[in-house]
């Protein structure tokens, strides 16, 4: 009787409720029972029986409903059979509803979002480099990818990485790293380096920590030539240079020297002007397509608008995990008109004097010492540049030195 | 009780005591009507011939050579096919009546 009692197979192959009405109920349920017409849930109320069978059985009720003289009327419909109208006046519904989840099948084949976690020291921009080189993309098929192998990539790529993980959940890959915290120290390879000067002028003071100096403080100095030597010469007993020990040259130089300084102010500039008109609108990017409602309202308008424009987007993400390749999210515009002002001369000289001083505290703050300022400011009245200049140069003592490898000097020199 | 009747119930012990002989099931030897209840709310039939009469409160069942009376409350036929039958229900008594 498993069969009768499994309420699944009753749905699927559909089930009556009837209702029996006559004098010989026992009758109708034993000659029921003979055709092998299963009947179940019979209850009994005064002269009435309530009772299930399947559907298709109650084709073969009529004879032996005349027989015992049963009135049936069919009180509820179960099952699926009893759907399939419904099913059939609907089928564009269900159509759409098979082609999304086949589409939702398709497209859950491929890679719409990539996350990393855990790098510090590696910047999500390099990721997006190595991930490009190794053709790892958004729409990429996820079975293309080899992730254990790009783990290994991965971590021969960045030394500093010492585990990684590459998985999927969803639509979406997480690139999970973890790099050595305790960086080890750096060996620096002694290539042998000299200390150039990187401007003219003269030398105030000089104190060097590693190598051999060729200028003294008060000495006048030529852009590019050298302060402190790498190779330190070995003599003989004789005096006579016989090899160089190369180290990089380190001092601390301070050079005084001109700096030159210009600037510029227009005349006029533009100023934004917001008209108050604000247009709000919803837009869809579905696979390189983008679609918003501005291009409607464009229509209707004859001359060219600028906007300020704020866009907020998101991606359409199912159940936390599957990305799909639709965004959507909403664009913010003002409208606005540019319209061109005038400085006066008062007020450029003013934007001119600050942007001087700001100069010169950026100046201080990186540690050079001013001085003398000798700055002028000049009117220009040309057509194509009407505005105010300020012009001159400020004589300062600042840091100098530039590393430069000695290998030239070496070979000059003759010796190896 | 004539003589057929005699004769048949002969036939039934026989077949009872031969049952018990070889200790094979009496229901499937005599053709007994087997009855196996769960607890107070439900009653399998097995090997009956039919309902004689069924209201809320009492079940007739036909069996083969006696008749069995389910008595109780708000019976309900769970189902009902060509080999078994389920009573379920408040069930109170359950009678054996014997044919004359």
């Amino acid at each position: 009787m498993g069969l009768l009692q499994n309420k699944w197979i009753r749905f699927i192959k559909g089930c009556l409720v009837i209702r029996l009405g006559g004098d010989y109920l026992e009758r109708f349920l034993n000659m029921c029972r003979l055709h092998n017409i299963y009947l179940w849930d019979i209850r009994r109320s005064e002269d009435i029986c309530y009772c299930e069978l399947y559907a298709s059985d109650f084709f073969r009720l009529p004879p032996l409903l005349r027989k015992t003289g049963t009135k049936v009327k069919v009180m509820k419909k179960r099952g699926i059979p009893f759907y399939i109208p419904f099913l059939k006046k609907r089928i564009i519904f269900f159509i759409g509803v098979a082609s999304c989840l086949i589409m939702l099948n398709v497209v859950t084949d491929y890679v719409w979002a990539i996350e990393y976690i855990g790098n510090l020291q590696i910047s999500d921009d390099e990721l997006t480099d190595f991930l490009e080189e190794q053709e790892i993309h958004y729409g990429m098929r996820k079975d293309s990818l080899d992730c254990e192998a790009k783990e290994k990539k991965l971590r021969e790529t960045f030394p500093t990485v010492t585990w990684t993980s590459i998985y999927f959940e969803g639509t979406k890959l997480y690139i999970e790293i973890k790099e050595n915290e305790k960086s080890e120290p750096v060996e620096i390879k002694t290539k042998g380096m000299d200390i150039v000067a990187d401007a003219s002028g003269t030398i105030t003071s000089i104190l060097t920590r590693n190598g051999v100096p060729k200028v003294k403080a008060g000495e006048t100095v030529e852009e590019g030539q050298i302060l402190v030597a790498g190779g330190v010469p070995v003599y003989n007993e004789a005096q006579e240079v016989i090899d160089y020990q190369i180290y990089d040259a380190d001092a601390d130089i301070w050079i005084q020297t001109v700096i030159d300084y210009q600037d510029f102010v227009g005349e006029s500039y533009p100023m934004i002007y917001y008209t108050g008109k604000e247009i709000h609108t919803g837009f869809v990017e579905a696979f390189g397509r983008h679609f918003d409602g501005l291009f409607l309202h464009n229509l209707f308008q004859n001359k060219q608008i600028v906007y300020e424009t704020t866009t907020q987007k998101q991606q359409l993400v199912l159940l936390d995990n599957i990305y799909l390749p639709i965004y959507y999210g909403k664009i913010d515009r003002k409208e606005y008109y540019l319209r061109y002002l005038t400085y006066t001369s008062d007020e450029m000289e003013q934007i001119l004097t600050d942007n001087f001083e700001k100069f010169i505290s950026g100046l201080r703050e990186k540690g050079v010492q001013i001085v003398e300022k000798n700055v002028k400011m000049v009117q220009n009245r040309s057509n194509n540049k009407s505005g105010m200049e300020m012009i001159g140069e400020i004589l300062v003592i600042q840091p100098t030195g530039e590393r430069r490898p000695i290998q030239m000097q070496l070979e000059t020199s003759g010796i190896q | 009780m004539t003589k057929r009747d005699l004769l048949k119930q002969d036939l039934i012990s026989a077949g009872e005591r031969f049952a018990d002989t070889f200790s094979m099931p009496k229901d499937m030897v005599v053709n007994a009507t087997l009855l196996h209840m769960v607890g107070e709310s439900d009653i399998f039939v097995e090997n009956f011939k039919g309902i004689i009469s069924y209201t809320c409160n009492e079940i007739l069942i036909k069996g083969n050579h006696t008749k069995f009376c389910v008595c109780g409350e708000c019976l309900v036929i769970a189902y009902y096919s060509n080999e078994d039958m389920k009573i379920s229900g408040h069930i109170k008594e359950v009678k054996v009546i014997r044919e004359a």
